[in-house]
């Protein structure tokens, strides 16, 4: 690597973000005895990331074209929601979970189409439409299908898929008790988003398109690109992820709760911005987004090893925001001057 | 007659709901040579463009390019013929890199759905190597100075084998060495064979580097053919449809004593040891180079810097300026250098803008507004300043620049004023409402305003001002009044 690249690499959020989980897992990792790094705890981590990692890159694609999505909590929730109720009402996914995934993916990706159907054709503030759509699609949950929840009576294949194991590992814990470890194979799904996401954004000229009409909108219509369909596009794809995601949440928590998403979005858009992604669109990558979501993970999860109120993981929220939202904006000066 | 000529259009008609943005337009283009598309602000330049570019129809006429006549040109017909056109904002992607910036418009054409790096590099330095630059293809295309961001849309211009470049106001935002480099450029793709469409207010600019022009006003070409055919003083007539002659300001209202001094004032690093006075009625030049210091001395004045050292004293009492509230209860009015960013506010209506700096004045006692107050005073600047709208309500995004400059003007003189300071009043504002700026100034000095123009502007400081202090690295170098006041003169001592 030359000089110059070493330059390039080193102005970059992610590097920072990378720099930090490191220091993170090093510092939480001493203070913890070395359980941090152990089975039994990073398993927890990694289970609470495959959602929480999946609905960020769903908010980063947003964002890198200069778009926000508030609504893909509300998306994901009225999808599986209502995939949940129908599997239900007709007693299927007893043994395999697919119905159920294929009409949440359905349902999220005409939800995602109203979206993008909006964004696309009347040039809307991304933020202002996704927050209409958002509460209209809640009201519609609660309101007019009278959505219930779904816990006991969630069908088996379900369960059975949700609680599904990659690998089993013996931990010693602190005081020589023996646990077995599950890791939950769920961790497949986020691992082939990532992937699919990587290779979208950058190997695509979709991907491009993307960072090309964040970047500038204008020259991306004058450069040949069609705006208004990759925009449709883009929000339909990702109201299909969201609904996608809900539905492996619903089979992780073997419960089905129209509620549970309200606000997820409050944890996830900030946690992508401090990744890298700007809020004024063209910047943001797979990799610092990760960082960042393993980054609140650990955070939180640690609060909760050590006791400390969940107020508290509010505070430290709101933090991550400010950060985020200021490192954005000061990049953003650097490169105007 | 047709071999002669790359693009020719005749009889070009183009209205917009029954109001003509172009009327009977003809004009052609010579492979080979630098055409400059002149005219004020609204004049139709750019829906001339537009009808090349195929962005839009036209309404009649007819268009012959290599002899051959086109009937209908949409975008992607435009691109195939040969023509191009770099806009003003350079249709660029700060965010990405230089390599993507240049691949991607003939990756798109292509309809390529995959990346493919390699051709890119390959693309990228294609392009560069046209006209020979040597630019970063790893560097981000926002970290660039506006000349290299230029380089690289003309590069990229260049791969879909322009025959006919169109630059839309090149050199708007660019310094007298980067248009001499830009001019470079442009010699070298004429040399080869490419035509250039300059589009331009400048007249300067335009004498300098075109063979033809096209001059148009009102949607009308009321010229065409060889620049050199053409003298400064008709280009100006047709340009602007007025005889315009430079009027010099000829004081005939100074005050005895001086209204505002300034004794020994000094900043660190910007200025050192400046004194001067400055009287009624009277329109003192401050002039230098980039880094003279000249608008650091304007800002201290305006409250908006905090000189180390000296004195100001202001109708014969020693006065303190630490913000811009306090100069303006001194009566010091500001317009800046960059009025878009710093003067206007564009998303607001004109008549609010106008009562901006006003407002205590033009409320009732109880601090609440008075709309019909804002309105009255609106009323009476529009006027006077012959402010071209219809309505005050309208927003000031709506106006030319050489209206919004009038706004900015009105803003500060509808407070009762002693010293006005200009900086750079005229830039980026065309020549018709440069002259119209200009008498406004003459008469508001000769009724008894102490004016100050911060200007690099020779030319501009040669008409208006009965007085010139010349700058050089925070200092005063010299200093002349009357008929010693010359461009040759003030140029002497800059150097």
């Amino acid at each position: 690597m030359n000089k110059a690249a070493i330059k390039r690499m080193t102005r970059r959020t992610e590097f920072y973000i990378f720099l930090v989980l490191l220091l993170l897992i090093a510092v939480v990792g001493v203070i913890s005895d070395g359980a941090l790094i152990r089975p039994n705890s990073s398993f927890t981590i990694l289970r609470a990331m495959v959602v929480d990692g999946m609905f960020a890159l769903c908010s980063l694609v947003v964002m890198i074209s200069g778009g926000f999505d508030l609504s893909f909590p509300a998306v994901s929730a009225l999808s599986y929601s209502l995939a949940t109720t129908i599997c239900l009402n007709n007693g299927w996914c007893q043994t395999s979970p697919l119905a159920a995934f294929a009409l949440a993916v359905v349902f999220g990706w005409c939800l995602g189409m109203f979206n993008g159907w909006i964004i696309s054709n009347f040039k809307l503030n991304t933020m202002i439409v996704t927050l209409g759509t958002q509460t209209f699609f809640t009201g519609l949950s609660m309101g007019l299908l009278q959505l219930k929840e779904i816990t006991s009576t969630l069908p088996q294949g379900l369960k059975d898929f949700g609680s599904s194991t990659l690998l089993k590992v013996t931990d010693t814990l602190v005081g020589g008790r023996q646990v077995t470890v599950p890791l939950t194979s769920m961790i497949i799904f986020l691992i082939i988003l990532v992937i699919i996401t990587s290779f979208v954004l950058n190997r695509t000229m979709f991907g491009r398109a993307l960072y090309a009409i964040g970047g500038n909108e204008v020259s991306a219509e004058r450069a040949g690109y069609n705006v208004k369909r990759t925009k449709f596009l883009l929000y339909s794809v990702v109201g299909a992820v969201a609904g996608f995601t809900g539905m492996l949440r619903v089979c992780m928590a073997s419960q089905s709760i129209p509620k549970a998403l309200v606000n997820k979005e409050m944890t996830i858009i900030p946690a992508v911005i401090l990744g890298g992604a700007s809020i004024f669109g063209g910047e943001g990558s797979v990799f610092g987004t990760m960082c960042a979501v393993g980054i609140i993970t650990v955070v939180s999860n640690s609060m909760l090893l050590m006791g400390i109120d969940t107020y508290w993981q509010d505070f430290f929220n709101g933090l991550v925001i400010l950060i985020g939202v200021t490192v954005s904006a000061l990049q953003a000066m650097r490169r105007k001057n | 007659m047709s071999e002669e000529y790359l693009l020719q259009m005749s009889g070009i008609h183009k209205s917009f709901s029954g109001v003509h943005a172009l009327d009977d337009v003809n004009f052609a283009v010579r492979p080979g040579k630098v055409m400059c598309l002149a005219g004020e602000n609204g004049c139709g330049k750019s829906t001339l463009v537009k009808i090349i570019s195929g962005v839009y129809t036209r309404d009649a006429g007819t268009v012959t390019f290599e002899g051959k006549e086109i009937t209908k040109i949409t975008p992607a017909e435009a691109t195939r013929l040969g023509i191009q056109v770099i806009y003003q904002d350079l249709s660029i992607f700060p965010n990405l890199t230089v390599r993507e910036n240049l691949a991607i418009n003939s990756e798109i054409t292509a309809g390529v759905k995959l990346v493919n790096r390699k051709r890119w590099d390959a693309t990228a330095k294609e392009a560069l190597s046209k006209i020979g630059c040597q630019i970063d293809l790893d560097a981000k295309m926002g970290e660039l100075s506006i000349a290299d961001k230029q380089l690289v849309a003309i590069c990229r211009a260049l791969l879909f084998n322009a025959k006919l470049i169109i630059m839309d106001e090149p050199t708007t935002a660019l310094t007298k060495k980067e248009v001499d480099a830009l001019f470079t450029t442009v010699r070298q793709l004429r040399d080869s064979g490419i035509a250039i469409m300059f589009i331009s207010h400048k007249t300067e600019e335009i004498f300098e580097i075109s063979d033809d022009v096209c001059i148009m006003r009102n949607g009308k070409n009321v010229y065409s053919g060889k620049t050199a055919d053409l003298t400064k003083k008709d280009f100006i007539y047709y340009l602007t449809g007025r005889e315009l002659e430079d009027d010099h300001f000829i004081p005939t209202n100074i005050s005895e004593e001086p209204v505002l001094q300034v004794k020994n004032m000094e900043m660190k690093g910007k200025l050192h040891d400046v004194s001067f006075e400055l009287r009624k009625g009277e329109i003192l030049g401050i002039t230098g180079l980039l880094g003279s210091g000249r608008t650091e001395l304007a800002l201290a004045l305006f409250g908006l810097a905090k000189p180390s050292g000296g004195e100001i004293i202001l109708n014969g009492k020693s006065v303190k300026i630490p913000s811009p509230i306090a100069a303006q209860k001194l009566r010091i009015g500001y317009v800046p250098e960059d009025r878009l960013t710093e003067g206007l506010c564009l998303q607001q209506p004109i008549a609010d803008n106008i009562a901006l700096a006003s407002l205590k004045r033009l409320s009732s006692g109880l601090g609440l507004l008075k709309k019909s107050s804002i309105a009255k005073e609106a009323a009476i600047w529009v006027d006077k300043f012959s402010i071209a709208t219809d309505d005050p309500r309208k927003f000031a995004s709506t106006l030319s620049g050489g209206n919004q400059q009038k706004i900015v003007l009105s803003k500060w003189l509808s407070n009762d004023l002693d010293v006005l300071i200009l900086n750079g009043p005229t830039v980026g504002v065309d020549v018709g409402a440069k002259q119209d700026i200009h008498a406004l100034v003459h008469e508001l000095a000769n009724e008894g305003l102490a004016v100050m123009i911060i200007s690099d502007d020779l030319a501009e400081v040669v008409v208006n001002c009965s007085r010139v202090i010349v700058m050089k690295e925070g200092s005063i170098v010299g200093e002349m009044t009357g008929d010693a006041i010359t461009e040759d003169n003030i140029l002497e001592i800059i150097r």
